[in-house]
């Protein structure tokens, strides 16, 4: 994969030390590691690869962190690290079956417009849904696609935004919005199924 | 299929974009037309606080893991190694000292050394 992940130079002048170098790095990039590990765990889907990834990571973020520029996003540029990381190495070791649905950019609008289903059985999902307990939800999530669950991640629980959650998957933005609405979708789905397996809602009112 | 009310912005249109509504993402003009909808129509309403209130539920409760310490620390320690590595391969290093063994000067000639840096991606 063709990448910059080490874009400009420093502006000349501001020649910085290993040690001053170092400090920027432990100062800046140390306290973003507890959310790169969150990250890594939903792509890795375990403790163990997670702290691999996220070492292999920031090794590679401090190598290349002479030439990064102070200003730009350090949170974003390291999530590409780490998503390009994952990709070029730990998702081959893993041999996971990578599911790839298709991804007609086109049709998530059609998809969406569906009716509006009757008011009531909202709340009754929203009530349900809330009382589902955390591993219940990241068990779902770890369940989608791998694409849509970095995309569906990196939106809702890191609050990137589309250009940069397209710049961080190296994908166009309409690539982003549209594993973004399915990712959600089945989630959804997923978690009032969930939900109904454990009692939280009958069956009548589901909402599909 | 929309609500059956008349409004400026077919409910179709509305739902399509609630998404982007919720993720920030719709510029001020389409933001003040749903915005207006929302406003009018219960049903989208109630559809957008289903979306809203996924939303809000993943970030509520997929994030949040810590870093093991251990992790933490090993990583401090790799990167000071490689940072005196470097200044070893990379810098000259000149100590005058007096005669007594007290050091005048340091001077430091940097050879920046980037073999490490060429990490695979």
């Amino acid at each position: 994969m063709a990448e910059e992940l080490a874009p400009e130079s420093l502006d000349e002048g501001s020649q910085e030390t290993p040690e001053q170098r170092t400090a920027r790095f432990e100062r800046d990039a140390m306290p973003l590691l507890d959310q790169l590990y969150a990250a890594a765990l939903r792509m890795t889907r375990n403790p163990a690869d997670a702290e691999d990834l996220v070492q292999e990571t920031y090794l590679k973020a401090y190598g290349a962190f002479e030439s990064f520029r102070a200003g730009t996003n350090l949170r974003a540029w390291l999530y590409r690290i780490l998503t390009n990381t994952y990709i070029n190495g730990y998702r081959k070791r893993q041999r996971q079956p990578v599911a790839q649905p298709s991804e007609e950019i086109t049709d998530w609008q059609l998809a969406q417009a569906a009716q509006h289903t009757s008011s009531g059985l909202r709340s009754a999902e929203m009530d349900a849904l809330d009382r589902l307990p955390d591993s219940a939800v990241k068990d779902a999530l770890s369940q989608l696609a791998e694409d849509f669950r970095m995309t569906v991640y990196l939106a809702d629980v890191e609050g990137f935004a589309y250009k940069e959650i397209a710049e961080i998957m190296g994908t166009p933005i309409g690539t982003v919005m549209s594993r973004l609405h399915r990712g959600r979708k089945q989630l959804r789905d997923m978690l009032t199924g969930v939900a109904r397996e454990r009692g939280f809602l009958r069956d009548t009112e589901v909402v599909s | 299929m929309s609500c059956g009310d008349p409004h400026d912005t077919d409910c179709r249109e509305v739902i399509a974009e609630v998404w982007m509504f919720l993720d920030n993402e719709c510029d001020h003009q389409r933001r003040e037309l749903v915005q207006r909808h929302l406003d009018e129509c219960s049903p989208c309403l109630e559809q957008f606080g289903l979306e809203e209130h996924l939303k809000a539920l993943l970030a509520r409760k997929c994030g949040g893991d810590h870093a093991p310490d251990a992790l933490r620390q090993r990583l401090r320690q790799s990167i000071r190694e490689i940072m005196l590595s470097q200044a070893v391969l990379g810098a000259e290093v000149t100590v005058v000292r007096a005669e007594d063994g007290s050091v005048v000067e340091v001077s430091t000639t940097t050879v920046e050394n980037h073999a490490w840096l060429s990490t695979e991606r």
